[in-house]
């Protein structure tokens, strides 16, 4: 039971983005994906989450293929996505953006008890808070789904870092519960911190794959994985 | 002259109900509706014809006008759900008036080019009054009208902010590929609010008022006037559409009572939406010049 991803060519435009991409998503651990921009990490989430899909290979969610499901689809199969940008819903609230996934009382209740500080930002319409609450509440949004996988797409984009520390013991909490999280970041060194896996994609292919322990603590090969060496 | 801007008020009231189903259409829906008024014809003329041809009861074939323009601006909806989601509002917007041409060009062949003896289903007074040496009439059609304006106005304010399907609504106006990806049905609510538009619309034309020309062509140039009165509200507030069709209407009612511009009256809707966008101009300019 994971979130596979087998073989899977993107094509955006002109070309591939992602070339033959394998990867593997278990539950309850984190998979942190990095790369230099423009490396196609962003294209890979999107191919899993539905919104490009891919010219070849497949996408199986817990032994289901779900390569050619819709967006809505994957969304109700347990499939929850925070892409780049904080994609609240400003006009409304922080309850009404969790209320919108949230199934049951419980499920709302869990999610904010996330983020406790949002407690008293409720009743405020989530255009009016601050970056690192806007990300607070997308993420709350994603759990209050109850997703059995969940992609994060450089969710410290904007964010200071200080703030992006806030919300990674979240992160390691929700995959704790038992969800499967795929991170992909550019702050390399914190996520990593946090994973279990660890994949370099460069130029829409995997340079490497394996221990996150050893990617950071090896510059020489983090800087060849970079380069694609 | 009191006489006839009094009279504007019915008309007025009709084109602030345009006026707010547009608005409502580009908030929710991100589209500026064109067709709006030609799939009310539409289903108006049929029941018309309905009328004339099979004698049916008048209320009957309101009902079968309201169920074909529901259904037609449904049509129109999923095509543009199924085939632009993700497309801009200009975009959206110009396949409502390609479906406004096909459709009045449908009905130059099914109901012939003199076709206009459409009748309000109500045509009586509810009260008359004086002011000083003037009887004014206050006529069924304008209660109604008002009535139906205000329960938009209000059922529309209640159901987006107290039901989660109204929450749903704004999710999708706000970010429509986001709600998507966390498992809004988004093509089901846009067609569905473009059934109930399609519907709302052929109500109101059930009792447009007399004065107003209803040949095919003119009822759905309407939108027209009703594109004014949401520009009023700059497409967001449909409180002040609904105030901008009644300026429109008391405006025509007064000109039409100077003999010397009588003839001009339709040109106040282009006059006021002259102004409006030379109004809203006017930031622009001032931000360059800085």
């Amino acid at each position: 039971m994971s979130l596979v991803l087998n073989d899977v060519t993107v094509s955006r435009g002109v070309g591939p983005v992602i070339s033959n991409v394998t990867l593997e998503v278990k539950p309850g651990q984190i998979t942190t994906l990095v790369g230099p921009n423009g490396a196609g990490k962003t294209s890979l989430i999107e191919s899993i989450a539905g919104v490009i899909i891919p010219s070849s290979g497949s996408v199986v969610m817990n032994d289901v293929d779900i390569t050619k499901f819709s967006k809505r689809k994957r969304s109700r199969a347990g499939l929850a996505i925070v892409e780049q940008g904080r994609m609240i819903f400003p006009s409304l609230t922080v309850r009404e953006n969790l209320q919108l996934t949230a199934r049951t009382k419980s499920d709302f209740d869990e999610a904010m008890a996330l983020f406790p500080e949002l407690e008293k930002r409720m009743n405020n319409n989530t255009v009016l808070l601050s970056g690192g609450e806007q990300q607070m509440v997308v993420l709350a949004r994603a759990f209050a789904s109850k997703p059995k996988y969940l992609l994060l797409d450089e969710m410290s984009l904007g964010l200071a870092p200080v703030v992006f520390m806030r919300l990674l013991p979240v992160i390691e909490g929700i995959a704790k519960s038992g969800v499967g999280v795929l991170l992909v970041e550019q702050f390399a060194h914190l996520a990593l911190g946090i994973a279990e896996d660890a994949m370099v994609v460069t130029s829409g292919r995997v340079s490497y794959h394996g221990s996150p322990k050893k990617l950071t603590s090896d510059a020489e090969l983090m800087r060849k994985s970079y380069m694609g060496e | 002259m009191l006489l006839n801007t009094f009279a504007g008020l019915t008309p007025g009231v009709f084109y602030g109900i345009i006026g707010i189903l547009l608005t409502l259409m580009a908030q929710l829906t991100r589209t500026v509706n064109f067709s709006q008024m030609g799939v009310g014809m539409f289903g108006g003329y049929v029941g018309m014809t309905m009328i004339q041809k099979l004698k049916i009861d008048m209320w009957l074939a309101a009902l079968v006008g309201l169920v074909i323009a529901a259904v037609l601006s449904g049509i129109i909806g999923w095509i543009i759900a199924t085939w632009l989601p993700n497309a801009q509002i200009a975009t959206r917007s110009a396949v409502t008036v390609a479906a406004l041409l096909l459709i009045v060009a449908t009905s130059s062949v099914l109901f012939g080019a003199n076709h206009s003896n459409f009748k309000p289903l109500l045509q009586n007074n509810v009260a008359e009054f004086n002011v000083g040496d003037v009887k004014l009439f206050v006529s069924q059609n304008f209660v109604v009208l008002l009535v139906l304006a205000l329960v938009i106005l209000i059922g529309s304010s209640l159901l987006l902010k107290r039901t989660m399907f109204g929450v749903r609504l704004r999710a999708i106006s706000d970010r429509q590929a986001a709600a998507e990806l966390i498992g809004v049905n988004v093509k089901v609510l846009n067609v569905g609010v473009w059934v109930v538009s399609g519907a709302l619309i052929s109500i109101t034309i059930s009792f447009m008022p007399a004065s107003i020309s209803n040949d095919y062509i003119s009822f759905s140039l309407l939108v027209i006037a009703g594109s004014a009165a949401a520009l009023v509200g700059a497409f967001k507030n449909p409180w002040l559409a609904l105030l901008g069709g009644v300026l429109i209407g008391v405006l025509q009612g007064f000109v039409s009572a100077l003999p010397a511009l009588a003839a001009y009256k339709e040109w106040v809707t282009f006059i006021l939406i002259l102004v409006f966008l030379l109004w809203n101009q006017r930031k622009e300019v001032w931000d360059v010049a800085r």
